[in-house]
């Protein structure tokens, strides 16, 4: 039976360690079963314990110990490493913002102090690394070099990518996709990385897989419809969007009505401060996060593929609170790293979102300048199987 | 250009949220559908609305449309205030709205009233149009069975029912066309007389599909309460069935505090829900199906079943994205109403309204086996033998 390790920047109900972790403690709904993971949490460390927290509960009741550094819960209190796999969850919990608005989580550190053990013992295992892997892309970049030096699986990243699709679609691999764009909503930059890396899941997968990114831009306020009107994003993709939808505030929040929100001007009454975060890639392709609060609540994504006269669409599907299934999605995935040692998809995915994030978020900060990315180009391929929630 | 439809809608009520506005507003103003806001290709000329009060949207929908006319009776409605039936298509919605209950505790919704009311007019007319009514025919089983009769005598394409069997399914996978199927469950929510008939139509979509086709019910009986459990401890039902429903829910409520998605067990189950209820009934060709309302445990459908020759299982759930808790547009009326459409421009019915007329029935069933202690009910009057189409019909694009 796998040990595994969590480490955690919290534990209170709710926070992503709560959920995350709790399922390899009770199990979670797989495939039409409660799927009771096999494996044991051995060993517990967490960055902050404010009141009410539960990592001591946790541990009496399911046998295991919370120790008080990264290196001693791998180890088990022993000399050496004592597991064979990280749940690493540096999401939620008290830590600075930098200037650019993003949470100073520490992934990065928590992550180093795995690979030192790893390499002081001489034995690597298994890293899940919820969420991007860091704020910084040099950061990022560093863990995943380590999981290449060292030999152990990464997996990184959102619920997102993994969870239902209404409806259930993927896009074709190696297909030719003209242009892309993702429609979100929430802060930034929690939320703003669970919709970009949402839009890269689908258009990594195509011709000649993906080559990484060339330039990014972002824009705030009105200039974000100019920009539309200018065909620099797709109004037909905004609608195609759109029509995933549950959502739509304004009017249907008022008597219920559905709404063409383009056409009869709501969305541009209901979104005070619209951002678009434009995406070049190496090869071409440009895609398009648009970030509408006041508009919808939920996550929808369109393309155009070449020669499709109708834009492909779906909604990334949250399941409701409080049993957020979509994690028990990215559970499954976790346990299947942990199990054969390989990620079920690539960690420069997430390594690419984090650093193009990050480069959109600079751009912000420096006036909505257009930044040339060298450094974004991460190259990978995505798995031919589709991987979100479908059976 | 092809003359566009011209349909006439007759409602208890329009008010926010009403099955009406649902269905009637995606008539007006478009829904999303396939990448696109979609406009029906047909024009909801006339509405006649029984209920007006103060929460009524009837006059701000026809002062916005105005190629929409109100009428003041449903003959009116359908004849746009001529003699002769005047439209392509009706839309009857009898939900919602102040109606009284009987003493089995089922509202008198007036679905027959209103649609006894079109056949005069059809019948007046020398001609009937397709028509469509929304939910079960008719709380009253003779009525309901009246209102198909009518329809097959007069030979109008007719649609009934519930939006559980066509809106989203995750997994979003149907019944495989003439398999075997030994058991069918389904857990769901809601009361009696109104959400047990999503939880049977949730049902039937899956099992008519199984070899042979629908064969209609024998019998059905009801348990509440006590005799809930002790049938549920005595698999009465397959436990396993059972909880793979559960596992299909995205809502479970979790028996424990601090923790956001654990596994009930049976002592918990107990704890948290009060008045759990079940119908159980025997079809024709010996396939158990049962209907299961666990109220305070999960507010989504979930089917499960045995199939195949080695009875495995197949399950999913029929989601509804349903507002205001957590979306604004009740959209599982965008495929019902694109079914509608499909109705209304093609004159045939898209899936077999004899699916409609058995879960009538079974509702019928259900509430009298709960009003009389919990009786077995023979129900020969349910011998609705029907065949599913070949194609599925939820919405998976």
């Amino acid at each position: 039976m796998k040990r595994i390790a969590v480490i955690t920047t919290i534990y209170r109900y709710l926070s992503h360690a709560q959920h995350f972790a709790d399922r390899f403690l009770v199990g979670y709904p797989k495939e039409g079963r409660w799927h009771r993971p096999d494996m044991k949490v051995v060993s517990l460390y967490v960055d902050q314990k404010p009141e009410g927290e539960q990592s001591e509960d946790r541990a009496r009741e399911f046998g295991f110990s919370v120790y008080p550094t990264i290196a001693e819960a791998l180890r088990c209190g022993g000399d050496k490493i004592a597991v064979d796999a990280v749940l690493s969850i540096g999401e939620h919990g008290d830590y600075p913002t930098n200037e650019k608005s993003q949470v100073l989580y520490p992934r990065y550190e928590f992550f180093k102090e795995c690979v030192k053990v790893f390499e002081a013992d001489g034995r690597a295992v298994p890293i899940f690394n919820d969420k991007h892997l860091s704020y910084s892309f040099e950061k990022a970049k560093e863990m995943v070099d380590d999981g290449h030096r060292l030999g152990f699986g990464v997996l990184s990243g959102s619920s997102l990518p993994v969870t239902w699709r209404l409806p259930d679609v993927d896009l074709p691999l190696e297909c030719e996709i003209e242009e892309g764009l993702m429609v979100g909503v929430g802060g930034s930059d929690p939320m703003d990385y669970h919709a970009m890396e949402a839009m890269q899941c689908m258009i990594e997968r195509r011709k000649g897989g993906e080559t990484g990114v060339a330039a990014v831009q972002l824009i705030d306020g009105e200039e974000v419809w100019e920009a539309g009107k200018d065909g620099r994003w797709s109004l037909e993709l905004l609608e195609a969007a759109l029509s995933r939808s549950d959502t739509p505030c304004g009017l249907t929040d008022e008597d219920g009505r559905t709404q063409d929100m383009i056409r009869n001007g709501e969305i541009y009454r209901l979104v005070e401060n619209p951002s678009a975060y434009f995406i070049e890639y190496n090869d071409g392709l440009r895609a398009t996060l648009l970030m509408l609060n006041g508009a919808v609540r939920d996550y929808c994504f369109a393309a155009k593929l070449k020669d499709e006269p109708v834009p492909v669409s779906t909604q990334f599907f949250l399941t409701p609170t409080p049993n957020v299934t979509y994690s028990a999605c990215l559970i499954a995935k976790i346990e299947e790293l942990f199990e054969t040692g390989i990620a079920p998809y690539p960690a420069e995915r997430t390594l690419l979102v984090s650093g193009a994030l990050e480069s959109c978020l600079t751009s912000r900060l420096q006036g909505h300048v257009r930044l040339e990315t060298p450094h974004l180009s991460v190259e990978y391929r995505a798995p031919a199987e589709s991987q979100h929630a479908r059976r | 250009m092809e003359k566009r439809p011209k349909i006439a809608a007759i409602a208890t009520i329009y008010h926010k949220y009403s099955h009406t506005q649902h269905i009637v507003d995606r008539f007006l103003e478009g829904y999303g559908w396939n990448s696109r806001h979609h406009h029906p290709p047909m024009d909801l000329v006339s509405l006649f609305v029984e209920q007006v009060k103060d929460n009524d949207l009837s006059r701000d929908r026809l002062e916005r449309f105005s190629t929409m006319k109100g009428y003041p009776t449903i003959a009116e409605a359908l004849t746009l205030g001529g003699e002769e039936l005047a439209v392509d298509g009706v839309l009857i919605i009898g939900e919602h709205g102040e109606y009284p209950s009987n003493e089995k505790g089922q509202r008198l919704y007036p679905r027959y009233e209103h649609f006894k009311q079109m056949a005069e007019v059809f019948e007046q007319s020398g001609r009937g149009v397709p028509a469509f009514n929304d939910k079960h025919l008719s709380w009253n089983w003779e009525w309901a069975r009246e209102m198909y009769d009518i329809s097959q005598s007069m030979d109008f394409a007719f649609m009934a029912g519930s939006s559980l069997p066509v809106t989203w399914r995750t997994p979003s996978i149907d019944m495989p066309l003439g398999v075997p199927v030994s058991e069918a469950v389904c857990v769901g929510y809601g009361g009696v007389d109104s959400y047990d008939f999503h939880a049977l139509e949730t049902l039937q979509c899956m099992v008519e599909r199984r070899e042979g086709g629908e064969s209609g019910v024998k019998w059905l009986q009801a348990y509440r309460g006590d005799a809930f459990w002790e049938a549920h401890h005595t698999e009465l039902w397959s436990r396993e069935l059972f909880e793979t429903a559960l596992c299909r829910s995205h809502t479970l409520t979790p028996s424990r505090p601090g923790f956001n998605n654990p596994f009930p067990n049976l002592d918990e189950l107990k704890d948290i829900v009060k008045d759990p209820i079940a119908y159980q009934y025997e079809h024709n060709d010996g396939l158990k199906s049962t209907m299961i309302l666990m109220n305070g445990l999960v507010q989504d459908f979930n089917f499960a079943a045995y199939i195949g020759s080695n009875d495995e299982i197949l399950s999913t759930q029929m989601y509804l994205p349903m507002p205001p808790a957590r979306t604004t547009l009740a959209n599982f009326f965008s495929p019902l109403v694109n079914n509608i459409e499909q109705m209304f421009l093609t004159g045939e019915a898209t899936y077999p309204v004899e699916r409609t007329l058995l879960t009538t029935g079974l509702v019928a069933a259900g509430v009298d086996s709960l009003f009389n202690e919990s009786t077995r009910q023979e129900t020969p009057h349910l011998d609705i033998a029907y065949q599913p189409t070949e194609a599925s019909t939820f919405w998976r694009t």
